[in-house]
């Protein structure tokens, strides 16, 4: 039994990272090369929130932080303080979790879209603060956006493709074997 | 069973502060170490770009070929009125390609008259595209080529046409180039047949902007502008493109190289250029080394 769970949460942190690196890849095809008024969503973000609230213990900090140090460093983005915001505000989720789990899905709406405002707007103030060159404002809020609005789908396909549900009373057996 | 998980998160929570702790210092340290030294945490970004891109190279191609294929496809249903296009361009490049070969000889003739040689150092190595800055809020590619071709910071890049950017960040087999329209791409610029000198300020749009132009009234939309050279940023006489005129009155420019479809591109090689090895030192006169070697003197005698 506990060498299956064993396999099973190992299984499912390939797949975690599996599916951000297919994100990155995606990002990193040469399709559009002329500059667009409109930012897709942040799909890393979103799929990191989704687990982090219904599965932290596939979503491992160290597995988030290398994930998002590689998108800073490969989408030319400053390297480190997107990492540090995203690994604060995916902990600040985490210990919200338990709250979240017995309310509907609108309450934990709100909670991630307010947690993606403030690490969007705090990255910008520390940018401000050192006087880094910044994208522009509109793109940055139509990004944010996307990400909150694409949310409910990357919740979707989490459920539906790979069973990433809430933690219910009844398969709390699935968490035996965090230590 | 339930007491004991409760012993465990006991047990494993500090441990899980203290590790999200060091992870967020080591982040921050990173941003701060990046805000101080940009360049080597730069050449540090090349690396791992070069480590991760070329992973991704196999499947890049085809994925890459797929939705073109299937973005073409769309263009199948209006084929009519494209060959209809294309007849009416057909007719006007004939005309165009008569003028072409009538300068042309024109030109070999009055080079031969001078008896020009062309630099031969103005070769160039040719990339392809392997992937894209993956940002909305950067415009920039990576190339196949590297340190291991000879390619080194600040060459121009230019398509079959016109200039797309310049190197910037290079790896042992990839190279970033960043466009004309990054928001962080200045290029100087002549405009001709006035001779106004100006810079090309990429803002993140299509059409870069003309900015510091000496006087706008001698500029009209249509003229050509080129590379001037100066600055020693890039050699002279590229065609970047034509000046237009947006509907709030700025000058802009309407690059010569086709962004849409980027695939190949030439870096040109240039070895007069000065190289940025630090963040920087004070500008400071040379007299001030004087009383130290002085000093120095002073001691051997």
């Amino acid at each position: 039994m506990a060498e299956r769970n064993n396999t099973r949460l190992w299984s499912m942190r390939g797949l975690f990272i599996l599916l951000c690196m297919f994100v990155i890849f995606w990002r990193l095809l040469p399709l559009d090369l002329v500059p667009r008024n409109i930012a897709g969503p942040d799909l890393i973000l979103a799929l990191i929130c989704t687990w982090v609230l219904r599965r932290p213990e596939y979503a491992t900090p160290l597995m988030i932080a290398a994930i998002v140090l590689l998108t800073d460093l490969l989408f030319q983005r400053p390297p480190g303080l997107w990492t540090a915001l995203v690994l604060l505000g995916s902990e600040a989720l985490k210990s919200r979790s338990a709250g979240l789990r017995d309310m509907g899905f609108v309450p934990e709406w709100i909670t991630v879209a307010s947690v993606l405002v403030v690490i969007t707007l705090a990255n910008r103030l520390v940018l401000a603060l050192l006087l880094v060159d910044q994208a522009p404002l509109g793109l940055t809020l139509v990004q944010m956006l996307m990400t909150i609005l694409f949310y409910p789908f990357v919740i979707m396909f989490s459920a539906m493709v790979f069973g990433i549900r809430k933690i219910k009373p009844g398969d709390a057996e699935s968490l035996g074997h965090r230590a | 069973m339930a007491k004991d998980r409760t012993h465990n998160d006991d047990y494993a929570g500090p441990l899980r502060r203290l590790l999200i702790g060091v992870l967020v210092v080591c982040a921050l340290g990173l941003f701060f170490l990046w805000r101080i030294d940009s360049p080597r945490v730069e050449r540090f970004r090349a690396q791992v770009v070069d480590r991760v891109v070329p992973n991704f190279d196999w499947a890049m191609a085809p994925v890459t070929g797929t939705v073109n294929i299937l973005r073409d496809f769309q263009s199948y249903q209006r084929i009519y009125q494209q060959n209809q296009e294309l007849r009416r361009e057909l007719q006007q490049m004939q005309a165009w390609k008569e003028a072409a070969l009538q300068l042309e000889q024109e030109n070999a003739r009055l080079l031969d008259l001078n008896n020009v040689r062309l630099d031969p150092r103005l070769t160039f190595v040719t990339g392809v595209v392997s992937a894209d800055s993956g940002s909305p809020f950067r415009q920039s590619l990576i190339l196949n080529v590297g340190s291991r071709d000879g390619i080194m910071d600040g060459w121009a890049t230019m398509d079959g046409l016109g200039l797309v950017g310049r190197i910037s960040g290079v790896g042992n087999n990839t190279a970033r180039v960043i466009l004309l329209t990054d928001s962080s791409s200045r290029i100087p610029v002549t405009v001709q047949p006035s001779g106004q000198r100006a810079l090309v300020v990429g803002d993140n749009s299509v059409a870069p902007i003309i900015d510091f132009l000496e006087d706008a009234g001698q500029v009209r939309p249509g003229d050509r502008v080129i590379t001037s050279g100066d600055g020693g940023v890039f050699p002279a006489g590229l065609l970047a493109g034509q000046i237009a005129v947006d509907p709030g009155g700025r000058m802009r420019l309407r690059p010569a190289a086709d962004y849409e479809r980027l695939e190949f591109l030439r870096v040109l090689r240039n070895y007069q250029r000065d190289e940025i090895g630090t963040a920087g030192d004070l500008i400071a006169p040379d007299t001030i080394e004087v009383p130290i070697q002085a000093q120095t003197g002073g001691g051997d005698g």
